[in-house]
């Protein structure tokens, strides 16, 4: 039972873990505390649901769909609004998220309604079992996609040409600027990539839980503590960090009613500002 | 001898595997003037800083008046009568000078509780360093000279036994230099403790008793600024061994 | 300064006299703006001056209105009672979350705050005592329609002007010169002797209180609440569009916003109910990008550019005089 609940737990870690290096990197790279992330990984679940509805698109198969989409708005939206104010105080653009989220979470609302969406693929029944513990089919593929993913994103900021300049531009922004480096096109660029890597945590997202409009608000606290939890601003520091709420969040529930699993976030939340504020990866960010 | 006022053993600071500051020992005596000088890097923000609190010691300790600070928060060691200026001066933006200088005043050693009778005292203050006509000016519309007696104000209105200035001369001409070696002259008349970093060789050695010279972090000289001025190892720090060698031979010869 | 006191205290005496000239609908409207005018103005008195923004402020608004609640229906005590205890309750919560979450930086401590309301939301809908998720009524005032509308509009009226009387004597005093020293530049106010996170947990106190006293009145007021609710972020919201609008920081700022935004709420958005959250989102973003200093700022800018000239022009010369 427990073993189960802790190959549950990583699954989920891992969705988590998606959802939250691409806001540690928006925030290590510009200073940015994306509170928009949320809504971000709304839409793509939106996305990926409405390609599911109308088209029979198989959810893994619609990544590239709303990344690519997720990519362009959030690279419009550094690129003509944030960027005017990135330089400014954190809580000016603290504000701003703030209220972008609560647009986007009208905007849902009015395309989608109030109502709770959510996709039921064929295979959902199918699942491997190894010993006394059951994989679901659907959350092995989304273990498998977030842990590809998350390869993928640290071999784009290791090894490509623009991973390194975000790289340069983060460590330093004056430095970057001096030897060539478009800043502010890094910039667009990163914010992009944060928002596509939401939409692939939303349309990883939908198998399994339901989306509504509010989902977006719900979810930036999960992001957020993964973060703080991970160390915030690193993206491995998001990785660890997701994977292990998402494992104390499960087990949690062998222990006590599942009413509170929300609370025990909180709790952890809560445990790590008071004994380890820099998180498992340790930069002191306060 | 009057008393140590201040004293600090092995202290140290590093950053990574960086010795910013390695085993410096020093000791303050009430009532002197401290220079410390030592080439671009040395070290010497870093010590002032570990003094005042703002950064933590990786190693040894800091007594004020025979108490332990080091290891206390910058708030506390201010009101135990330490007061600084920074080298890169950063008002408080959005607010009068008047108002600035007063947060000293208020919150400074003596914690006067009524904001009116600490704006008073900080017009005192103001007048003491030649910004009286000022107060109500916006601190961002201050020039060099002005923003470096603003600093010096800060400090003063915390009423401090021990001021640390860190290059409060950088940037000023002739007459502002003269200014400021005055003020810091009749605040040691009144009986407190200065101890200051500078790169201005002329000010500093003017008005310190002693001098501490800090090369990549380490202390290697100490004396009245006579004896420094010819100690071979500070004349190699400052200018390579080589011209410290010349020297010596061009003195025998 | 005393030409200041003297337009205040006639703007007082009008609101005074108003409702009696007015219908129930006007009336309720009013009060309606005049909870935002308290509300805003409590948040204000973190976000506006230490520059620490609570993102969960309201969650003082749902623990005073429970607080007021569960002491009106389990202990019999009246409501001006309650009050006064509704805020004290509010204000262990700050004290509380407060020594947590002050110790680190604003964008934290703003994030952090959503979650613990989030999370007192959640644990209030599974207490049974409390009504768990259907909420819980209050013992409601006796008496006619009219009589309720008035009451209720200077009980709000009071809140205001002790609301604001504090922030007007706590900008000058030497807890505002500690709260601004924190905001601008925080690692400085340390240097200068100030403790930083003493001062911030006794801003966000006062902020709490004041909240917390406004949701016990809302309470009362509507004689029911529920989790979703009073902890429900659009109250935090519009609290910080509305100083935003009027300007962080200043006295009046928020008062000027709060009945910016309940006119352009009452004659605009209540035609457009779907659209309400996203004209708030669009709002803040301009605000944000155009005008963050608000419209109090913006028009002392004004001022300040004309001075000289009608200085020469001999036409504010007296004002100078009784400086």
């Amino acid at each position: 039972m427990l073993l189960q609940s802790m190959i549950n737990g990583l699954f989920f870690g891992a969705i988590y873990a998606v959802m939250g290096i691409g806001f540690s990197l928006v925030w290590g790279v510009m200073k940015i505390i994306n509170v928009a992330h949320g809504s971000f990984i709304m839409i793509g679940a939106y996305i990926t649901y409405e390609l599911f509805q109308r088209f029979g698109v198989d959810p893994f198969l619609s990544l590239p769909v709303t990344m690519t989409f997720m990519f362009f708005l959030g690279f419009v939206i550094q690129k003509y609004l944030l960027n005017r104010i990135v330089r400014g105080s954190i809580f000016i653009t603290l504000t701003f998220t703030f209220g972008l989220q609560i647009l986007l979470a009208n905007v849902c609302l009015l395309i989608w309604k109030a109502d709770f969406r959510s996709i039921r693929v064929p295979y959902a029944r199918l699942g491997v079992e190894i010993g006394p513990v059951v994989m679901p089919s659907v959350r092995l593929g989304i273990f498998i996609a977030a842990m590809v993913l998350t390869f993928l994103f640290y071999l784009f900021l290791r090894k490509t040409k623009t991973g390194v300049a975000i790289n340069a531009t983060a460590l330093n922004f004056e430095g970057a600027k001096t030897v060539g480096v478009d800043v502010m096109q890094i910039y667009a660029i990163t914010y992009g990539v944060g928002a596509a890597l939401a939409a692939a945590a939303g349309s990883l997202l939908i198998p399994v839980m339901s989306v509504n409009p509010f989902l977006g608000a719900q979810l930036v606290q999960r992001v957020f503590i993964v973060s703080v939890l991970g160390g915030l601003g690193s993206p491995l520091g998001a990785l660890l960090g997701g994977l292990l709420l998402g494992l104390v969040e499960t087990t949690s529930t062998v222990f006590i009613s599942s009413s509170y699993q929300e609370l025990v976030g909180f709790a952890v939340f809560l445990l790590v500002l008071i004994f380890r504020p820099q998180g498992l990866t340790g930069k002191r960010f306060f | 001898m009057s008393t140590v006022i201040l004293e600090g053993k092995k202290v140290s600071k590093k950053f990574g595997a960086l010795k910013a500051v390695w085993r410096v020992d020093f000791q303050v005596r009430q009532g002197e003037i401290l220079g410390i000088i030592g080439p671009n890097g040395a070290g010497k923000t870093t010590l002032l800083s570990m003094i005042n609190g703002t950064e933590t010691l990786s190693e040894g300790e800091i007594f004020f008046k025979r108490e332990k600070i080091s290891g206390l928060k910058p708030f506390r060691i201010a009101e135990k009568g330490i007061s600084r200026t920074f080298q890169v001066v950063k008002p408080f933006p959005g607010m009068t000078l008047l108002e600035n200088v007063a947060i000293g005043a208020l919150f400074g050693k003596d914690k006067i509780g009524n904001a009116k009778i600490a704006q008073e005292k900080t017009r005192e203050i103001l007048d003491r360093v030649n910004l009286g006509g000022k107060a109500d000016v916006a601190v961002e519309n201050l020039n060099i000279s002005e923003r470096k007696r603003l600093e010096l104000a800060r400090a003063l209105a915390m009423d401090p036994e021990l001021i640390l200035m860190d290059e409060v001369m950088a940037g000023l001409n002739r007459a502002e230099l003269d200014l400021i070696m005055e003020l810091i002259q009749n605040l040691n008349k009144e009986g407190r403790t200065i101890v200051l970093i500078e790169h201005v060789m002329r000010a500093i050695m003017g008005v310190s008793q002693r001098i501490i010279v800090i090369h990549h972090g380490k202390k290697i000289a100490e004396g009245t600024p006579e004896e420094i001025k010819n100690n071979d190892d500070v004349i190699s720090a400052y200018l390579g061994a080589r011209y410290a060698k010349m020297r010596g031979r061009n003195a025998e010869g | 300064m005393k030409r200041r006191i003297l337009l205040l205290a006639i703007v007082l005496i009008v609101f005074m006299m108003l409702p009696f000239f007015l219908s129930g609908f006007w009336i309720r409207l009013l009060t309606h703006t005049l909870m935002f005018c308290a509300l805003a103005s409590s948040l204000n008195i973190m976000a506006g001056f230490t520059g620490y923004a609570p993102f969960g402020n309201m969650l003082f608004f749902g623990v005073g209105s429970y607080s007021s609640a569960l002491l009106m229906n389990y202990l019999g005590l009246p409501f001006f009672l309650t009050l006064p205890l509704a805020g004290l309750t509010a204000v262990l919560f700050s004290i509380f979350f407060g020594t947590m979450f002050l110790r680190l930086r604003g964008q934290y401590f703003a994030l952090a705050t959503t979650g613990a309301a989030e999370a007192m939301r959640h644990v209030v809908s599974n207490l049974d005592f409390a009504g768990g998720g259907q909420g819980m009524t209050v013992p409601y005032l006796q008496g006619s329609p009219a009589f309720i509308n008035i009451y209720f509009y200077f009980v709000m009226l009071g809140m205001v002007i002790v609301v604001t009387s504090f922030v007007w004597w706590m900008s000058k005093s030497r807890l505002g010169y500690a709260f601004k020293a924190i905001r601008a530049d925080e690692e400085a106010a340390g240097v200068m002797g100030i403790d930083t996170t003493r001062y911030k947990i006794i801003a966000w106190s006062f902020s709490a209180l004041f909240t917390g006293m406004v949701g016990a009145v809302y309470a009362y007021w509507f004689s029911y609440i529920d989790p979703p609710t009073v902890f429900d972020i659009m109250w935090t919201v519009r609290m910080f569009v509305i100083n935003l609008i009027g300007g962080i920081g200043t006295v009046f700022g928020p008062i000027i916003g709060a009945f910016l935004i309940e006119t352009l709420s009452e004659l605009v958005w209540s035609k457009f109910l779907y659209l309400h959250m996203g004209v708030l989102g669009v709002l803040i973003i301009l605000v944000v990008m155009f005008m963050p200093d608000g419209i109090i700022r913006l028009v002392q800018k004004r001022k300040d550019a004309l001075m000289p000239i009608l200085q020469k022009m001999n036409i504010l010369n007296d004002q100078r005089e009784k400086r």
